[in-house]
């Protein structure tokens, strides 16, 4: 390792030469550079107060670096003090370089001076500048800075309060926040606001308090949004100009107009905080919202009127229409569609006569369908009357063939306009004469005498019972196949034999049944029931019922207290006892029985079949005691005991079947089986797809032989268990063995015991709730159909909240739905309503604008739609 | 105000003096205009919570031309009060169209109330009018922005509202002192106390 000695035997005098020569050539270029960095001269300094910015201009030669200080002038704070490189403006010929201040310019004086550096060689300082703040002596009055500024929502801003002189500064309040604050000189406090929120609809209030609480003075700052228009679109109503809708936020929805249809238009909306443009662009055929029709007029007719209108524009002459038209009677509505080239008159068909109407309006492009135009004023019409539908008319004839002609009040859309009264005639099929009478409107009988023409009706006719259910009652006939007429089903109180008030319905033909259903029915009342056949002949007598629609017994004498009812079959009855007087009748006490069969006569019954039986049994014991020889011979023959040469010991056990290898067995239950013979069935292997779909895979355990055990006239009642193939337990079971035991116990269908087997998952769901009812709970939840999102939700809600909160914490904060998210809309309104963050929107056309050709050079990728901030 | 002459008629030149029926009336609705004018006072301030510990300099914003008080008759006072109340409502006029014009459509309910304060305060110039108007006599009912004080700017949106609130603590003093005023000429005019 080297190292320096002084060897005092050397040439002393050559080195301390040769150091002296170094230090004087260090000193010597340290003094040139001296000369050479020059002290910067002629700084001046300009200011923009809004961005806060210092613009510092000097000349300093061909410096590059220079070592920057601002300082607050009053407390000699140091402010900013670094190194910065600027290079000379070839404009000016000076170094030019700007510096944003955190705080408001105004807020104090500011100090600055720059020196210029190279490596660790400085200049001297330049002269120091002032900047002067608003915090001067002569400036006596509270001031608070910056003015009325705008941000956006989350920006930081600094404000800064320059208390009255004489005054003590208090605090500054943002909004209702005390804040904390800093000293920036004698009289200049500041403070921070971060991440500031929006403001009301008047701004934020900055105020500052002196400190006695009294307010100072203040400002006023807008936090917002950049403005978001939405709902952008074009569209023509006189098929020339273009009508332009747009939406700012919760303002009402905005429109304007341009004269011509330029194809393609693009909305600018701009505020302090930013900018956003939409464009649409659309062929002027396909953004047709017809106007409302005008001057509706009509020409009506009984069943059909022809509704006209007008146009406001020519234009609408040749475009082809579809126009809806709402049509409204008696609180109907209902609508009819039609189209056609400059649609201006439509026929409505199918109206009712003597009908009030209403009807509207609305019309839409045939082709390139954009929207409904609005719905035209209401316009209402009459229909005409015609003459009305004839009457529903029946006749009552009484014993003396006396009687009435009666007929149903006409609706009023029967009557098919006013009503001015009927007219009724009477003539004999043999006779040529008639009487004529007309009635007023309000007439619906007129009484007859037919003794000269009538032809008697059968009384004799039997009498069948009519039933009443809850439909009515309900009648029933036979049809004659050869018949086609319609009936007619007449009915009256039964009580009536005098020109009855009698009612009557029409029964279409091929009907054999009508339910008779009326308010005027009343309980205790007894009606008669007649069907006639209708037709342009006579009516003809077919049926006749009688019932009650609830029967009631009247007891004609005050003094009555019992009743008997005699006849009643086996069954329940309500029996209710009403008493009347001249005012009605109460609400009557109801009593109820039930009819049973007489039992005693039932025992007696058994007892004597019992007896019966045993004495017979007795007989034939006694029979067959004396006769015991012979039915010994005849049922038990004594068998000959076989003789076989040879030790052959008799077994009692099974005899054990070895089917071949590889082999299916099944039992198959035969029709035809007979009970003293056994079968066994061997199926082919082959055979066991085309039926068994795989039984045999479970059923059988085709590496080992099975074994068939065949016990003649034994029958094993237990029951086959399931398998489990991972059960312990399975290898108690005779199933469960490799060695698969089938007892055959005649025809034992045993598939069912085979269930669990043939459908393992099945076996697994039905079997495992009893060993953990928890689980089966979680299988539930994932695949069980039975399992609504509601169970499966709070299921997991318990186990695992997360899992419950998540998902609807995604759904709450989703934001990226244009114009849903609340705080952004809300901004929009101040944005909206204060003149200084939004200008009136412009609507430029594409072509002419250089703002909007700017804009467009500003565009993203995306086709329709940018957002600039500024 | 072209239909708020319109609305009311202006008596007859050959009409008899006011009777306490009209003094009684305009003392009523002076009452009411004061009433409200202390709602609006007291909204606003909730509105601008720093207000509440603002404490205006300077004095009065509407000044009358002086009528000594002890020296002067009952309709000299009143007709006093009806050149105060015209200033009023050009200084109430001169905030609804600058708070238009900074903050637009603003609360619903101070936006009513401000509409209402403006309709009293007509209401109460046509009555005073008429209550003075005789053949020799023809008062305006318009509003007169002459003298009063109007925010230079300066002062920001800030200077606004505490200008804002000064008109308003004007309004609310003018209203009461015309209550006052004006009860004072319906007892004069034999008119019984107005609850």
């Amino acid at each position: 390792m080297p190292h320096l000695s002084v060897n005092p035997s050397s040439k002393p005098n050559c080195s301390t030469v040769w150091l002296i020569s170094v230090l004087l050539g260090l000193l010597a270029v340290h003094t040139n550079a001296n000369d050479v960095l020059t002290v910067p001269q002629q700084v001046s300094l300009s200011t923009n107060m809004d961005s806060q910015q210092l613009s510092i201009s000097w000349l300093a030669g061909a410096a590059t670096t220079f070592d920057l200080m601002i300082l607050r002038t009053e407390l000699n704070e140091n402010v900013f003090y670094e190194t910065v490189s600027v290079m000379v403006s070839q404009l000016s010929g000076r170094h030019e370089w700007n510096w944003t201040s955190v705080e408001p310019l105004q807020c104090t004086s500011l100090s600055i001076k720059i020196r210029s550096r190279e490596g660790q060689s400085t200049s001297e300082w330049s002269n120091t500048e002032i900047l002067q703040g608003s915090d001067l002596p002569s400036e006596e009055e509270c001031q608070v800075f910056p003015l009325d500024r705008v941000v956006p929502v989350g920006a930081n801003t600094t404000f800064c309060c320059i208390v009255k002189e004489g005054n003590q500064f208090g605090s500054i309040n943002y909004g209702k926040t005390v804040m904390n604050t800093t000293r920036l000189s004698r009289r200049s406090y500041a403070t921070t606001v971060v991440n500031q929120g929006l403001s009301g609809s008047s701004g934020t209030n900055v105020v500052c308090y002196n400190n006695f609480k009294g307010t100072e003075n203040g400002v006023v700052v807008f936090v917002g949004y950049p403005p978001l228009p939405s709902d952008f679109v074009c569209e023509t109503h006189d098929l020339t100009s273009a009508d332009i809708y747009f939406e700012l936020v919760t303002e009402p929805k905005k429109e304007c107009r341009v004269d011509h249809w330029e194809g393609n238009w693009t909305l600018v909306v701009v505020n302090p905080l930013g900018q956003y443009s939409l464009t649409d662009s659309a062929e002027l055929s396909h953004r047709v919202t017809p106007v409302a029709p005008e001057n509706l007029t009509s020409v009506a007719h009984a069943t059909n009127a022809t509704v006209l209108w007008q146009w406001k524009y020519d234009g609408y002459s040749s475009l082809a229409l579809v126009c809806q038209v709402e049509l409204t009677s008696q609180g109907y509505k209902t609508n009819h569609t039609f189209s056609g080239v400059g649609l201006r008159a439509v026929v409505l068909p199918d109206l009712y006569p003597y009908e009030d109407y209403s009807v509207q309006v609305r019309c839409g492009a045939q082709q390139n369908f954009w929207k409904w135009g609005s719905w035209s004023e209401t316009m209402s019409f009459k229909t005409s009357s015609i003459v009305p539908e004839a009457p529903d008319m029946w006749v009552w004839m009484n014993k003396d063939y006396t009687g009435q002609v009666i007929w149903k009040p006409l609706t009023r859309r029967q009557s098919r306009g006013l009503m001015t009264g009927y007219e009724v005639t009477l003539w004999s099929p043999e006779e040529s004469l008639q009487h004529t009478e007309i009635l007023p409107p309000d007439t619906f009988a007129v009484p007859v005498n037919l003794t000269q023409m009538a032809t008697a009706s059968s009384d004799n006719m039997v009498m069948a019972t009519a039933v009443y259910t809850d439909s009515g009652f309900f009648l029933f006939w036979q049809s004659d196949v050869n018949t086609t007429c319609a009936y007619v089903v007449e009915w009256h109180n039964a009580s009536c034999k005098w020109n009855c008030p009698v009612d009557w319905i029409k029964v279409a033909p091929g009907n054999t049944n009508v339910s008779i259903e009326s308010a005027n029915f009343q309980p205790g009342v007894r009606y008669d029931f007649s069907l006639y056949s209708s037709s342009s002949e006579a009516p003809e007598l077919l049926q006749r019922w009688q019932g009650y629609m609830q029967e009631l017994a009247n007891l004609s004498d005050p003094g009555s207290r019992s009743y008997t009812v005699k006849s009643l079959s086996e069954g329940s009855y309500k029996f209710t006892v009403k008493a009347y007087t001249s005012a009605g009748e109460d609400t009557g006490a109801t009593a109820s029985i039930m009819l049973e069969p007489f039992t005693d006569w039932l025992i007696l019954e058994i007892l004597a079949s019992l007896g019966v039986t045993a004495l017979f049994l007795v007989i034939v014991t006694f029979l067959c005691y004396k006769k015991r020889k012979w039915v010994k011979k005849a049922f038990y023959p004594d068998i000959p005991e076989p003789k076989l040469p040879g030790d052959w010991s008799r077994s009692q056990a099974p005899l054990d079947v070895k089917p071949p290898h590889h082999s299916l067995v099944h039992m198959v239950e035969r029709p035809e089986w007979d009970s003293s013979k056994e079968a066994l069935v061997v199926i082919p292997e082959e055979d066991e797809d085309e039926d068994g779909q795989g039984i045999g895979d479970e059923l059988v355990d085709t590496d080992e032989p099975t074994s068939l055990r065949y016990y003649n006239q034994v029958v094993d009642e237990r029951p086959i268990r399931p398998r489990y193939p991972d059960s312990s337990d399975s290898s108690a079971s005779s199933l469960d063995s490799a060695r698969t035991d089938v007892t055959y116990t005649g025809i034992q269908t045993s598939g069912s015991s085979f269930v669990f087997q043939l459908d393992p998952q099945g076996s697994s769901e039905g079997h495992q709730p009893q060993a953990d009812p928890s689980s089966v709970q979680e299988e539930g939840e994932v695949t069980g159909p039975r399992c609504n999102l509601e169970s499966l939700v709070m299921t997991r809600a318990q186990r695992h909240p997360i899992l419950f909160q998540s998902p609807r914490l995604l759904v709450a904060t989703n934001p990226r739905a244009p114009g849903k998210w609340t705080p952004r809309w809300t901004m929009g309104k101040v944005a909206a309503v204060h003149p200084l963050l939004v200008p009136p929107p412009q609507l430029l056309p594409l072509s002419s604008s250089s703002l909007m050709e700017r804009i467009i050079q500003r565009r993203n990728d995306s086709p329709h739609h940018q957002q600039q901030h500024g | 105000m072209a239909d708020l002459e319109q609305r009311e008629q202006s008596p007859a030149l050959d009409s008899p003096p006011p009777g306490p029926t009209q003094t009684g009336r305009a003392v009523s609705i002076a009452r009411l205009l004061h009433h409200e004018c202390g709602l609006l006072l007291q909204l606003y301030k909730e509105k601008e919570s720093f207000l509440s510990s603002y404490s205006p300099d300077g004095g009065r914003m509407v000044s009358p031309s002086p009528v000594p008080q002890e020296e002067a008759s009952g309709e000299q006072r009143v007709e006093r009060l009806h050149a105060a109340l015209r200033q009023c409502l050009g200084l109430l006029h001169s905030v609804l169209l600058k708070e238009e014009d900074e903050w637009g459509e603003q609360e619903e309910d101070y936006e009513t109330l401000k509409k209402n304060v403006r309709h009293r305060l007509e209401h109460l110039l046509l009555s005073t009018r008429g209550l003075l108007e005789g053949p020799d006599t023809t008062l305006e009912v318009t509003p007169d922005h002459q003298g009063t004080e109007e925010p230079d700017g300066a002062g920001g949106l800030f200077g606004l509202k505490v200008w804002t609130y000064r008109v308003l603590l004007e309004l609310h003093h003018w209203a009461d002192h015309a209550a006052e005023t004006l009860h004072v000429f319906h007892t004069e005019r034999g008119g019984a106390a107005v609850l």
